[in-house]
């Protein structure tokens, strides 16, 4: 067990710096730990191998190629593979950062650990710690991979599109690049052209308006439905109770497209039932009124979530410990007011973050506006911006994407979701009960 | 008198409530089961009637023998099958971690997220699409199992850790005197301790597969590889309308889960409410 090494902190240089001249050479030279330092020492060799690799990718995503109208299209270079190439070979390279940090870091906690000790760490506990270190760093490696390659990297990339013209028709590959063109879009989504400000500004306001809608009336339409189900001494109420749940168990697909044929202005069921009762001559234009339209995408909606909301505050109710009701009952306080001043409370109480949770569920709900509506009834701009009436932000990419290829807008959009959306989740983060308490 | 009065009052409130609610949750219901049964194929066709068009079997055996409702059945029965047992594998490992583990990055990981589960994963539609291009994971059912597998990470992640963290440590504890390694902790020890929300998310997991659409219609373009979902929806487009071959196959899978949903409320209502206390 020989090391140059002193033990009085004095080589901590000497530690520091062979660290970082080569990932592992230190582990190698002082601490004799020969598997460790040559594992680390092989991903630093296939990094300086990669790198000219690295180097051309990065390259790319820089410059996103350039256009060659006299190749072959298949010959071209395709600026969206250059782009993704180019934010994936950006995750490797933070990959490799890390690895090297925890590596120097590794070196300094071993030094450290000598300086202590006075002697080298024996080889069979040195190996039975680093199963114990590396155990989190196994475990999380598979998830890490797939959502950095599934999640953050699209989601990066979505962002950078925002700031290309990557947009049907002149700028698709691979008939033709795209460029970087810095904040363009942004100004004419915010201000520069009237259509798509206009546009912009109506779908927003919607979208936010759709949100506070959806959200209170299915909270409400769940709280009134579990107090009357938990309150009621009816023997019928699991009956009832199992009813309430079919619209939770029934796939949103489904739900929406029945109601949307349900409610058809011409064929659906809705009007030729109120024509044959007689209650009206004219068909009422459900989903092709623009007011009409929004009022039944929130009824319809909560026809879906009041469910959701009921299970949740159920649970809630019968999680609240019976000791509080009788103490209250030996003061003599009725069950009217009981239930005003113990279970309501509690269950607002708790409930209050699931509140802003589907609040961001609905301003992103997809589902419940797209099958029905489709964003539907058409209005003056339309047909420039494929913003329908009803449609939200979430829903206007969708359209954006599928039917206008402006990926451009659609990445801007998705942008201001994400401002607008990322310090709510913070928000609601920092006011859970384990953050508080120092868990996390 | 005034008291009887006021209690009449009261439950004739109560009942009018559940009943309205009741009748307004069943309206589209019956028709879905009385179009499905119906003999017509177009919904303008259907009596207003529920089952004024008599009982027949003929949209049940269109779909059986002129689509390939089966197929699509298998093939969402797989994908749902494989998110659902990798989800769990993959979160509650990644929650045990973080639940039992101190070490570097685990805050910023933990915050990253939470900050990524606020987007819906179609944000990075385009993206996606190419990545699969690329590693050959286009118009594969493995392709779409790994998107919902890696969109599900973020917060199922967040779910179980919360739900772990409220499991007593000392189990785990005695058994790393023990010796025991630490796959071997969570696999006999943690895993079945926490098996509610196990099972919670193994539902969670395995439903959503059945009801998504955006991702199967990016992912899956040939005909053999189509999810339920897609195939249901191309039965009520605007070029044609067979609604009730529609609600004949969306009641073939419905029934399955509001039967499980129906038999397991009692469950879904203590671990819903056990979810939310956590929070």
């Amino acid at each position: 067990m020989n090391t140059t090494l002193k033990p009085d902190g004095s080589s901590k240089a000497k530690v520091l710096i062979t660290s970082i001249i080569f990932m592992g050479l230190s582990h190698i030279l002082y601490f004799k730990q020969y598997v460790k330092g040559l594992l680390f020492s092989l991903v630093e060799i296939i990094g300086i191998c990669l790198t000219p690799f690295f180097i051309h990718k990065i390259y790319n995503l820089i410059t996103l190629g350039f256009p060659q109208p006299d190749l072959p299209v298949k010959q071209r270079s395709n600026s969206i593979f250059m782009l993704i190439d180019g934010i994936m070979i950006l995750a490797v390279i933070a990959i490799f950062i890390v690895i090297y940090i925890v590596s120097v870091r590794n070196a300094m906690d071993e030094y450290k650990d000598f300086c202590l000790t006075g002697v080298l760490r024996e080889k069979k506990g040195a190996m039975r710690s680093v199963k114990g270190k590396t155990f989190p760093l196994l475990a999380l490696s598979p998830a890490v991979l797939l959502v950095l390659f599934f999640v953050v990297v699209p989601l990066v990339f979505s962002a950078c599109v925002a700031f290309t013209n990557y947009a049907a028709p002149d700028h698709i590959p691979p008939n033709n690049t795209v460029d970087w063109v810095g904040l363009e879009n942004f100004t004419t989504m915010f201000g520069g052209e009237t259509t798509w400000t206009s546009a912009f500004g109506r779908v927003a306001v919607w979208t936010i308006i759709w949100g506070f809608l959806a959200t209170i009336t299915c909270y409400a339409g769940g709280l009134i439905m579990a107090v009357v189900l938990h309150e009621s001494k009816i023997k019928i109420k699991p009956v009832f109770r199992s009813i309430f749940i079919l619209p939770y168990a029934i796939p949103t697909v489904v739900s929406m497209l029945v109601w949307k044929n349900l409610l058809n202005g011409s064929f659906g069921i809705v009007n030729r039932t109120l024509m044959e009762l007689g209650l009206i001559e004219k068909t009422i234009p459900w989903l092709s009124d623009l007011w009409l339209a929004r009022f039944v995408c929130v009824m319809i909606n909560l026809w879906a979530g009041f469910s959701y909301f009921m299970l949740l505050i159920m649970g809630n109710m019968t999680a609240i410990s019976p000791d509080i009701y009788e103490a209250a009952k030996i003061d003599g306080a009725n069950k009217f007011y009981m239930f005003r001043k113990i279970t309501l409370p509690l269950v607002l109480f708790q409930t209050t973050p699931l509140i802003i949770m589907s609040l961001t569920h609905n301003i992103n709900n997809f589902g419940a506006i797209y099958f029905l509506t489709g964003g539907l009834p058409k209005v003056a701009d339309s047909t420039l911006t494929s913003a329908g009436g009803t449609d939200i932000l979430v829903t206007w990419i969708y359209q954006l994407t599928v039917t206008l290829m402006k990926y451009n807008y659609a990445s801007v959009l998705a942008v201001v979701i994400f401002i607008v959306l990322a310090p709510l989740a913070i928000w609601s983060f920092r006011n859970t009960k384990s953050f508080k308490e120092g868990e996390v | 008198m005034a008291k009887k009065t006021a209690q009449f009052i009261n439950k004739f409130v109560v009942w009018f409530f559940l009943i309205g609610t009741s009748l307004f949750v069943l309206y589209p219901l019956v028709y879905v089961v009385s179009a499905a049964f119906s003999s017509q194929q177009n919904i303008a066709a259907l009596s207003v009637v529920p089952f004024g068009d008599g009982i027949a079997l003929s949209n049940f055996e269109f779909l059986f023998k002129k689509t390939d409702y089966l197929i699509w059945f298998k093939n969402t029965l797989f994908v749902a099958i494989s998110t659902m047992l990798l989800t769990i594998l993959v979160c509650a490992l990644n929650a045990y971690v973080f639940s039992r583990f101190t070490f570097r990055l685990k805050k910023g990981m933990m915050m990253a997220l939470l900050i990524l589960q606020i987007f819906p994963s179609f944000v990075g539609m385009v993206a996606i699409y190419v990545i699969l291009l690329r590693i050959g994971g286009l118009d594969t059912l493995w392709g779409l199992v790994l998107v919902y597998v890696a969109g599900n990470i973020p917060y199922n992640t967040w779910l179980v850790k919360s739900y772990m963290d409220t499991l007593p440590k000392s189990l785990d504890e005695a058994a790393r005197i023990d010796g025991a390694s630490h796959f071997k902790i969570f696999y006999k020890i943690i895993l079945p301790i926490a098996k509610p929300i196990v099972i919670f998310l193994g539902i969670t997991s395995f439903t959503a597969p059945w009801m998504d659409f955006i991702f199967p219609k990016m992912v899956l373009r040939s005909s053999k590889v189509q999810t339920v979902a897609l195939g249901l929806y191309s039965f009520v487009t605007d070029k044609k309308n067979m609604f009730s071959t529609f609600a004949a196959g969306s009641l073939l899978i419905a029934i399955p889960f509001v039967i499980f949903f129906v038999i397991t409320q009692k469950m879904l209502i203590t671990s819903l409410g056990g979810a939310a206390v956590k929070e």
